[in-house]
């Protein structure tokens, strides 16, 4: 490994830095106490607090699952608090009235919302640790009738919308950190797309853990009726502490009859250290259902983050002749954990589903692949086609595949590739030709290696990506 | 099964262990009583166990075990239609015991060669050496009930020492027979081939009767440097019984070693095959065959493990499953943070013939070297349309079409059988099985 592939690897972490505002915080510790106190200060009605307690009743009774290919030590959910909102909490309507600290932040982060939202035609709904801050756009989706608001919000303006769906993809009782999620989840985006709407903007969320020792407890939902299509995208930054924070965020799609939902992820959490100390766990569940006809379920992700990434956006496909898909690039340097894939789950008569994950390590990290596709008996002619790929570098890493295929019906067509590769010395030799130094050529031999997935992301988020990769992996080939 | 007690049921497994004559062997007795050790602290796997996720033993654990002491009064004409022409060599055991009149001796020739084909339980002293370093210590049975049961019982079992840069020309034929029904069989086999030697094994499990019965067997084979190893296995036990196996290979510098494992017969039958590359340059290829019927269930653990550089694998595994059968296969392949420059590959095929067949397949790579290449894929799907209508257009009805391409997936394997006689064999049983009327 040359000595400039170890300073690509090793750069620190851009985005390390803590915003110093007043947060109101929950005493540290969870019991039905916290949950009634986070319904209490988040105003709830009475089914939100069952549906929480409810939750918190399924996971006492759950074991911390212990299958994954990670090791980190025992998490003590007593040490957690569980609910901070920044302070100042009155309904903001426009964006003077943001704390100048806050906005300044984002200013750091690159994200300057009052020019980004004109610019980029994004609506931008940033949360800041777990209350919605800030919503823009949301006047000009109202007028077509797309509900796109916090999800507090929504539980309050259309109760009976997040009733019906809240919960429905995902279970409270789904496994250990759903059900926590469902129990604790602070705040989180809603997004409603109405029967024929295609959204005319990609929508946003920036995420951001802030506050020392507090968890983030992200929920989302998303819905689109008949015909409705959404482009959803979400990213995100923290900044740099010692100890480690748990999220555990729940994600629900719910396509009805031809509609589209295409859900982008790029993920630059804290990672740790060179040595590993501090980091994010990022123990996810995302889960879409394809529950209409021909309707369609799309996962992007750009993994560069987290000390331990922990997740598997999964389609349901229910609804005949649904397509689900999936293009995942994980990205581990230094003692990152990655266990991370997908589950296509085909019941529906004809459909389809497309894996595509490219997986690359570095450093002393571990980066596995793990997907179920399952073909129920009733998913006549069902089509998939997986292929997962892995790029080592450096020999103190780790590249896992774990693909799970269970089929029940014999028209079904399962085609499963995986194969592992490096750098080679001769590629970067022929660049060396060319006059294309080491850097340059790692860097677009690895971005060749992705094109597939990065093709898949909108266009701010692929050219944002293809900087994030290109910066992780300084210094570790070569 | 409603097990009355875990201990009570325990007990009943190694039922007449302790019936078992000493072996002038030290060693060996102290294995035994490991083994036993070990199975009272270990417990039936059931589909919570991830190894076993897909496989429910729960039929087994309803069936008494009850070795086989005395071996049924054959005649070789019973059995004659069991043997191969090509081999002269061959051990013969019946429920589990050694069949000494049923086998056949050795030329004497190899007498001073040091070449061994012989009953585990007659070894000589001097013989005693050689296998002390390798018997048990290949399968691990630590967390292995089924090796643990198989090592409790070890005693007799099929031992074959191949000496330093003999090739032996003429397979050994290592032929099991089942006669009884309700009994478990603990087939034991050790291969040593020393360095520089050459040898074919075929591993052969047969069956007179069409009951439930038990096969539980435990292979160790041991690769010294430069050592060819071909390696048969078929298993054409009783569409009732159960048959579990484990397979243990270890293979030292240059060494190469091919399996050829096919499964035709029992309701459920397990097949762990783990392939260890201790030195560079070894070279292995494991591929299989199962072809299952009504509600058979077949699971094909294959683990190979690369841990010095420059070693080469292959695997090919195919599966054909008719009516409601069940097939499960697994592979992994471990390589190693030393073992740089590994080439590896596997590729795990699936023909599903009805709509109530199912499959389970994990091909599962775990890499921690860098220069390297390793692939694996997997496919699961039925006959394409467009393979059916050439042979169609070409004058061939339907049926025959399918029953053609049906055939010609498991003759792929099939045909790479070195042995001619068993491999015609086999591609009557596979014509036979996959035709459709």
């Amino acid at each position: 490994m040359s000595a400039t592939l170890q300073n690509v690897v090793n750069k620190p972490y851009k985005h390390g830095f803590v915003t110093e505002i007043e947060s109101d915080v929950a005493p540290k510790g969870l019991n039905e106490e916290t949950i009634r106190l986070i319904s209490t200060k988040k105003n709830e009605p009475e089914w939100l607090l069952e549906f929480r307690l409810k939750a918190y009743e399924q996971w006492l009774k759950m074991e911390e699952p212990k299958w994954s290919n990670v090791t980190y030590p025992k998490i003590d959910f007593q040490e957690i608090s569980y609910y901070s909102a920044p302070k100042p909490k009155k309904k903001l309507a426009s964006m003077d009235e943001v704390d100048p600290e806050l906005l300044r932040t984002f200013e750091k982060l690159g994200v300057p919302m009052n020019e980004r939202a004109a610019l980029a035609g994004v609506a931008v709904d940033v949360i800041f640790d777990s209350v919605s801050v800030a919503t823009t756009y949301k006047e000009k989706l109202a007028e077509v009738g797309i509900i796109f608001c916090s999800i507090t919000e929504a539980v309050h303006t259309h109760p009976e919308l997040v009733k019906q769906y809240l919960g429905s993809v995902v279970p409270v009782g789904d496994n250990y950190y759903a059900a926590l999620n469902s129990a604790v989840f602070t705040d989180g985006s809603f997004c409603f797309i109405p029967k024929g709407i295609k959204c005319p903007m990609d929508l946003s969320t920036y995420f951001r853990i802030n506050t020392e020792g507090s968890g983030q407890f992200e929920r989302t939902l998303i819905v689109a009726e008949e015909g409705g299509a959404v482009s959803y995208l979400e990213g995100c930054t923290a900044p740099r502490f010692d100890t480690n924070q748990l999220h555990a965020a729940v994600v629900e799609l719910v396509a009805l009859d031809s509609a589209d939902i295409k859900y982008s992820t790029v993920q630059n959490w804290y990672a740790g250290d060179e040595s590993g100390v501090g980091g994010i766990y990022n123990f996810v569940t995302k889960r879409g259902l394809a529950k209409g006809r021909n309707s369609r379920i799309s996962w992007t992700q750009v993994e560069t983050g987290s000390a331990i990434t922990w997740k598997y956006p999964s389609c349901v496909l229910q609804g005949d002749n649904s397509v689900g898909e999936f293009y995942s690039v994980a990205v581990t340097n230094n003692y990152q954990q990655a266990d991370t894939g997908t589950k296509m789950v085909h019941i529906g008569k004809n459909t389809r589903s497309t894996i595509v994950s490219k997986g690359i390590s570095a450093g002393h990290s571990s980066n596995s692949y793990r997907g179920l596709v399952r073909v129920s008996p009733t998913a006549a002619d069902a089509r998939n086609f997986s292929q997962c790929d892995s790029m080592l570098i450096g020999d103190q890493c780790s590249a896992n595949t774990f693909p799970y295929i269970h089929v029940r019906n014999n028209s079904a067509k399962v085609e499963h590739e995986a194969s592992t590769s490096k750098i080679g010395e001769d590629q970067l030799f022929y660049f060396a030709q060319r006059g294309i130094g080491s850097e340059e050529a790692v860097s677009m031999i690895i971005n060749g290696f992705c094109k597939d997935v990065f093709q898949q992301l909108p266009m701010e988020f692929a050219v944002e990506a293809t900087n994030l990769l290109g910066l992780k992996l300084e210094g570790s080939v070569g | 099964m409603s097990v009355v007690t875990r201990d009570s049921y325990l007990k009943s497994l190694l039922q007449g262990q302790s019936q078992l004559s000493a072996s002038p062997l030290e060693r060996l007795n102290r294995l035994r009583a490991n083994a036993v050790d070990r199975v009272s602290t270990l417990r039936m796997p059931t589909k919570s166990d991830e190894e076993w996720r897909f496989t429910d033993i729960s039929p087994l654990t309803k069936m008494s075990f009850q070795p086989m002491r005395i071996a049924s009064p054959l005649q070789i004409s019973d059995v004659e239609h069991f043997y191969l022409a090509e081999t002269v060599t061959r051990l013969v055991f019946v429920d589990g015991v050694y069949a000494p009149h049923l086998s056949t001796k050795l030329p004497d020739v190899s007498k001073d060669s040091g070449f061994v084909v012989s009953n585990l339980s007659a070894t000589k002293s001097e013989i005693l050496t050689i296998i002390e370093p390798h018997l048990g210590h290949h399968t691990e049975f630590k967390d292995n009930i089924f090796a643990a049961l198989n090592t409790a019982f070890l005693h007799e079992g099929a031992l074959i020492i191949v000496p330093r840069n003999v090739a032996v020309e003429i397979p050994i034929h290592l032929l099991f027979i089942a006669t009884q029904k309700e009994v478990t069989s603990h087939p034991r086999c050790l291969l040593i081939a020393e360095s520089g030697s050459t040898v074919t094994v075929l591993e052969d499990y047969v069956t007179l009767q069409e009951e439930a019965y038990v096969t539980n067997t435990v292979a160790e084979i041991v690769l010294a440097e430069n050592a060819v190893v071909n390696h048969c296995r078929i298993q054409r036990d009783s569409k009732k019984s159960f048959h579990m196996a484990n397979c243990t290979v270890s293979l030292a510098r240059a060494s190469q070693y091919q399996s050829i494992s096919v499964a035709f017969g029992a309701r459920i039958s397990r097949y762990n095959l783990n392939l260890l590359m201790t030195d560079e340059d070894a070279e292995c290829v494991a591929d299989g065959l199962a072809l299952i019927s009504s509600h058979q269930l077949a699971d094909t653990h294959v683990f190979i493990d690369h841990l010095k550089p420059h070693c080469t694998s292959r695997q090919l595994h195919k599966c054909i499953v008719d009516d409601a059968a069940h097939a499960v296969f697994n592979g992994k392949i471990m390589v190693r943070q030393d073992a740089q420059l590994t080439n590896s590959s596997q590729s795990n095929r699936n023909l599903l013939l009805t709509p109530r067949a199912q499959v389970d397949t994990k091909p599962q790579l775990e890499i921690f070297a860098d220069d390297v290449k390793c692939t694996h894929g997997a496919t699961v799907g039925q006959l394409d349309n467009e393979e059916i209508f050439y042979l169609k257009s070409r004058g061939l009805s339907e049926i025959t079409a399918r029953n053609l391409l049906t055939y010609a997936f498991g003759a792929e394997i099939i045909n790479r059988i070195p042995i001619e006689s068993l491999k015609l064999q086999l591609e009557q049983t596979v014509l036979e099985q996959t035709r459709k009327n």
